[in-house]
């Protein structure tokens, strides 16, 4: 999966190799370079055009990097700019040479035409040659303070470059203080908003070494500079808004005043003809919104209209992403949609990615009032020509089913799509079927009658024919000719493929045998046979222990391997509800497309809004990012995590009755064993597959549990001393809260004394207080308590925070840290674990 | 923030590169793009955002031309594909169009343009009628002028002084010796029609397109007669908000040249213009169909261009078509087209003819899908109607001008 080198499949053996014509145009160049002769403009245009479409198709051309120098003495501005695009192409390999350029580029700082000066300007800071930055504080200077604001915008883009290539020689210049009254004072919005844009990206890298930076950053969220940005936002291009649209987000209002007047003054965004600003907008909405339920859900009532136009009206790419935040929504609030489920119809037309997203909605928005449209939609997309969408929609109906009360209608459409006889739609309906009866036992006549009359032969797909011989076990009796089936299938047992299939056998052998015991005995033997004799370890293992427990004792048999059945209340869930509140908190992200937190498929370097990692690594990247790279293998690791999430996330998709493991046979006691034996799956199944520790570490992670930032275990974390007197105002522990991310979810049992003393609050508050950590917030009253604390390093003003959940009546206690500095965090957590276990004691 | 744009001619070929920060996006990345959409079949059906090793990748495809844009940071998606729907718009307008010899013969303007719509990752101009003081698009005139005055630059000699002011949107002063304003009301209707003749969803999604060639600083205002139909509006920066909100009108100082001045949806229809009886019989492998197309209801105006488009289902081996009005084709990917233009009044167009199943098969179980397509000039289905539109200062010779047109958009028929 690898990119391939570039030089494998560029140039083509049609285009030229380029040799002997970047020869050719090395000559013509030189020729003309010195001539003044009229039309020579021209001539120079044609070949500067040869070289640029060299450059474009993949040729190197550095060679003429000389000559291209020595013709750009010239008043033709489109002769200016092709040089200056060849420039800043090559200049960065060739630093010697692009010397030359810098004399040339600094006399067109200096040009009368104002266009000329930007363009220059621009060029110079896209060198990026690391020895050349001293020629760059002085066109930068002036250029900040040139009368046209088209110079000034691009001078300002320029310190940021300058930023990048070397911060000191930036910052010894004062260029962020200009930046700052530019912003504030400059007649011109472009250029306001790259001042804005350059300096949140100078401050928020600067932050982690310098006070001031950080002081100045946090300003930036003050309450008149949000004010003075908002009030103008009409002034600025639609890009322009969407950079203070989330800087928006990053304020904390002081009260409730505060929020609606921010919502008025951006009431009219959602009007927008452009999409990322009506989704920027509501993304400012719904974060302001957050502790106010009722506002809350008039917001949602607010975007919903706006969302749903601009899902029509864009191209199918803009609808996409759209719909991909349309769904995040759906999902969370699905009574808001209910009555826009229309709007989730698919169209013959629209790309397959479209439709799934819309299939899902579908499914979430389905209540009491709509179920019967939207599953009357749902088969007529089972008889699509697009496969893919057919199955997807039929497990849709299926969901939806497992959903309601009233099934009694969607469980005859379901029956209706066997009688379709397509193998695709028979397989997967099998399979909810299947979960179905698993849910609801008391269909089990109406389906059982159907499913008898399907020609095993039919069905080939190694899940839903599980799914078949899973029914034909579990209801032998009232199949009259189940024991046959099953035999036919048993002596076809060396053509059985799929391993998941032929555990099945065994199992629904037996359980046909203990229903039937006459008509089965013979098959059950051939099974138990073949079994035994099987290559696979865990179908022979399986008929092994069948074997033993049935000589053992055949009634013991039968209570282990057909136990009497409960009802499946709830499957376990696909996506728990935290990530998908991770992924609200990053609306308007890529996180929303993915359906993933960014943690899951963004590594560290890259989580941060400008921290790149270098592939060419000439670069020095910031202090912070560097000093705390992370290890390739964690990478790694997370990839791998990813990898394995998609995968469990399929097999609890498919619901069935863990035919997807080798651990457990189908069969259980009762709701809550079956989800365990979900958790237990997903525990032992990467460990299992994967021999570096890192990458279970990812897999932990992935349920919640472990730890994502902190590198593999530290043996023993230093000891942490905290600062008995810290101080932190309620205003600046939310801010802090909503900015940093995760660092460690632990649990902890509470002993039985802390609970005994935990009959209010305050006693546990007073207990932490004396061991240094402080409490800002506390609620909930028995059995449950949530706490917020925070604490101080002793020597530096490093905050840790945390949020403590306590259940009295299961004696457990879960902890969420966050800190300042990532990798103290686990100490911290050691300390705060400490302090509560002494908490009741004497 | 994005770091890299690559324009892919429909072979995958790169055809243009522009590197947009300091952190150098490899050529590779496209390599692994284009080997990635060439295992997902056809490019239409994968996805716009993509994650590869290394970075995230935007993709729209217009015409044919692929736009590719990286990032390896989070962002926000929308913006990075708004942004290419504008450069596709842009380059398609400068262009007269979009194809691959075109980019290839101007791909100099290309860059100039992409040069002035981002910077360092960062939007900034995609307002057309500004981009085009910068940089002059390549016209015959021009072409002639650079001939004819030896003055070879397609860069204006100004700059635009637009930026500056309060309307981003409008160059300064433009001057015009005849005034004209056209308004067109554009709609396209969305439907799904199921095999019973009920109709499912029908949804009106329109924009009022604008062309303006007004000197000075004008200020306008546009009333509809009945502005209580729209279900939801988006508007073009240049419209007031407050006027809106308080008695729906749209007051707005316009842009130069030609504008979509806003878009609406409309729900709850009713009616279709047009019925579409489908019927299929299917019997020991073979198929009957029969469709009818007529008029369901007069909108007043001819319904012109009708036409209508299937698929054939795979397990299709053979189909015998005809009509009694119009034209059949079935296209070797066994796509059906019916060509019915207007309906006669004398008949009733029919489809019919017979499907052979593959053998094996008794009956059709895959339906194909109905797509119908009409237009309707001088008609907005939708009922709005614009009342007047006033200029706050009239301007010597002005043509004012009112147009409507609907035509399908996503017009569903289930078989």
């Amino acid at each position: 999966m690898s990119p391939p080198a570039a030089s494998q499949r560029y140039p083509s053996p049609s285009q030229p190799s380029g040799k002997s014509e970047v020869t050719d145009l090395k000559t013509q160049l030189r020729q003309l370079a010195g001539s003044r002769a009229p039309g020579v403009d021209d001539s120079k245009r044609d070949l500067y055009k040869k070289v640029i479409s060299y450059m474009t198709i993949g040729i190197d051309v550095s060679s003429v990097f000389g000559e291209m120098v020595m013709c750009s003495a010239t008043s033709d501005i489109v002769l200016k700019k092709m040089c200056y695009l060849y420039v800043g192409n090559y200049a960065k390999g060739n630093p010697d040479l692009s010397l030359l350029t810098i004399n040339f580029l600094q006399r067109d700082c200096k040009d009368e035409d104002p266009m000329i000066r930007g363009l220059a300007l621009r060029s110079l800071c896209s060198l990026r040659v690391p020895n050349l930055v001293e020629y760059l504080v002085g066109p930068l200077g002036s250029g900040l303070k040139d009368n046209n604001s088209y110079v000034r915008t691009i001078a300002v883009t320029g310190v940021l470059k300058l930023y990048h290539i070397s911060a000191s020689t930036c910052i010894d210049a004062d260029f962020p203080a200009t930046l700052k009254s530019l912003m504030l004072h400059d007649s011109d919005s472009q250029v306001v908003a790259n001042c804005l844009s350059a300096l949140q990206e100078i401050w928020s890298l600067e932050a982690s070494h310098s006070e001031e930076a950080c002081r100045e950053k946090e300003s930036l969220l003050s309450k008149p500079l949000i004010y003075y940005f908002l009030n103008r936002i009409k002034e600025f291009n639609e890009w322009a808004q969407c950079l203070i649209l989330e800087l928006a987000v990053k304020y904390v209002p002081s009260d409730s005043n505060d929020i609606f007047d921010i919502m008025n003054l951006l009431e009219d965004r959602l009007q927008h003809a452009n999409g990322a600003v009506v989704l920027a907008t509501v993304k400012v909405f719904l974060q302001l919104t957050l502790s106010m339920t009722d506002v809350h859900q008039q917001v949602y009532e607010r975007i919903k209209s706006p969302l749903l136009t601009l899902v029509s009206s864009g191209s199918p790419e803009q609808s996409y992403a759209i719909l991909s935040h349309l769904h995040l929504l759906v999902v969370r609030a699905p009574f808001i949609f209910a009555s826009d489920y229309k709007h989730f119809y698919c169209q013959y037309n629209e790309p397959s990615y479209v439709k799934k997203l819309k299939l899902e909605m579908l499914t979430a928005v389905a209540n009491e009032s709509n179920t019967y449209e939207i599953v009357t939609e749902l088969c007529e997309y089972a008889a699509n020509v697009d496969i893919a969408i057919a199955r997807e929609s039929i497990r849709a109906v299926g969901k939806i089913a497992l959903q309601q009360y009233d099934v009694n209608a969607i469980v005859d459409r379901l029956l209706q799509f066997l009688e379709m006889e397509k193998d695709y739609v028979t397989a997967e309906t099998l399979v909810l079927v299947k979960d179905l009866l698993r849910k609801y036992p008391q269909w089990s006549h109406d389906c059982i009658s159907v499913v008898g009359g399907i020609s095993s032969k039919n069905v080939q797909e190694p899940k839903a024919k599980a799914a078949l011989i899973w029914m034909l076990g579990e209801y032998a009796q009232d199949m009259s000719d189940a024991p046959y089936i099953l035999e036919n299938m048993i002596e076809n047992w060396e053509e059985e493929h799929s391993a998941e299939v032929r555990l099945h056998l065994l199992t629904a052998a037996m359980k046909c045998f203990f229903k039937r015991p006459p008509e089965t005995q013979k098959a059950l033997g051939i099974a138990l046979a073949a079994g035994m004799a099987d290559f696979h370890q865990d179908v022979h293992d399986r008929a092994l222990f069948y074997y033993r427990v049935l000589q053992h004792d055949v009634h013991v048999a039968e209570r282990v391997v057909s136990p009497p059945k409960q009802a499946v209340s709830v499957f376990a869930d696909t996506q728990s509800s935290e990530i998908k509140d991770r992924i609200f908190d990053e609306f308007n992200s890529l996180s929303v497309i993915y359906q993933k937190p960014s943690y899951m498929f963004t590594d560290k370097e890259h989580r941060g809004p400008f921290e790149f990692s270098d592939e060419l690594g000439s670069i020095p990247i910031t202090p912070e990012a560097s000093s705390d790279i992370v290890p390739a293998q964690q990478f790694e690791a997370n990839d791998k995590d990813l990898l394995l999430s998609t995968d469990e996330k399929d097999d609890n998709k498919g619901l069935s009755s863990n035919n997807g493991s080798a651990y457990t046979a189908p069969s259980y006691e009762s709701s809550s064993s079956i989800s365990s034996q979900m958790q237990e799956l997903a525990i032992s199944g990467p460990a299992t597959s994967s021999t570096t520790p890192q990458s279970s570490f990812g897999f932990d992670d992935l349920l919640g549990l472990g730890l994502s930032s902190a590198p593999a275990p530290t043996p023993s974390p230093p000891l942490l001393k905290l600062n008995p007197r810290a101080a932190l105002d309620p205003g600046a522990f939310q801010q802090k809260w909503r900015q940093l991310p995760l660092s460690l979810t632990q649990e902890f049992s509470v002993n039985p004394q802390g609970i005994a003393a935990l009959t209010v609050p305050q006693s546990l508050i007073k207990h932490m207080q004396s061991h240094s950590i402080h409490c800002i917030a506390s609620g909930g009253q028995s059995p449950n308590f949530k706490f917020f604390f925070f604490a101080q390093k002793e020597s530096e003003p490093s905050t840790y925070l945390a949020e403590c959940i306590i259940n009295s009546s299961s004696a457990k206690a879960q902890v969420k840290v966050k800190a300042d500095e990532q990798s103290t965090s686990q100490a911290f957590t050691t300390v705060f674990e400490t302090a509560l276990s002494k908490f009741g004691m004497p | 923030m994005l770091q890299c744009i690559f324009l892919l001619s429909d072979s995958g070929e790169v055809m243009l590169e522009k590197q947009l920060t300091g952190h150098r996006v490899d050529r590779s990345i496209c390599a692994w793009f284009w080997d990635q959409s060439i295992s997902q079949g056809d490019s239409f059906k994968s996805l716009p955002v993509i994650a590869s090793p290394t970075h995230y990748l935007f993709q729209i495809v217009r015409d044919g031309i692929t736009f590719l844009a990286c990032s390896q940071v989070e962002m926000p998606p929308l913006m990075a594909i708004e942004f290419l729907c504008r450069v596709a718009d842009v380059m398609s307008d400068y262009l007269g169009g979009l194809n691959e010899d075109l980019v290839k013969d101007n791909f100099i303007i290309v860059y100039e343009l992409l040069d002035e719509m981002i910077d360092n990752g960062f939007p900034l101009t995609t307002e057309p009628s500004i981009l085009r003081e910068m940089i002059a698009p390549p016209n015959l005139v021009s072409k002639m002028l650079s001939v004819v005055t030896g003055n070879a630059s397609n860069v204006s000699d100004t700059l635009p002084s637009g930026t500056g002011s309060c309307v981003p949107w409008r160059p300064t002063d433009p001057k015009y010796s005849s005034n004209e304003v056209y308004v067109d009301l554009v709609e396209e209707m969305d439907a799904i029609v199921n095999r019973d003749g009920e109709l499912v969803k029908c949804e009106i999604y329109g924009e009022v397109q604008m062309s303006s060639q007004l000197s000075g600083f004008p200020d306008l205002t546009l009333s509809f007669a009945n502005p209580s139909v729209l279900e939801d509006v988006r508007f073009h920066p240049c419209v007031r908000f407050r006027p809106w909100e308080s008695h729906q009108v749209l007051s707005f100082v316009p842009p130069d040249g030609q504008f979509k001045l806003m878009s609406y949806r409309v729900k709850k229809l009713k009616n279709t213009p047009l019925y579409v009886k489908p019927q299929v019989t299917s019997d020991s492998g073979t198929c009957r169909v029969s469709v009818l197309v007529g008029v369901r209801s007069e909108p007043g105006k001819t319904i012109e261009s009708i036409t209508l488009s299937f698929q054939l289902p795979h397990c299709v081996s053979s189909a015998d078509l005809s009509s009694n009005h119009g034209t059949v084709t079935i296209l070797s990917n066994k796509t059906c087209t019916w060509t019915i233009g207007r309906i006669p009044k004398d008949k009733t167009p029919c489809l019919s003819g017979t499907l052979v199943l593959e053998t094996g098969l008794e009956r059709l179980y895959v339906f194909p899908t109905l797509k119908l397509g009409f237009k309707i000039m001088g008609i907005a289905l939708s009922g709005l109607r614009i009342e007047k539109l006033d200029l706050q200062t009239i301007p010597p010779r002005l043509y004012k001008g009112f147009r409507a047109q609907t035509r399908a958009g996503e017009f569903d028929v289930r078989l």
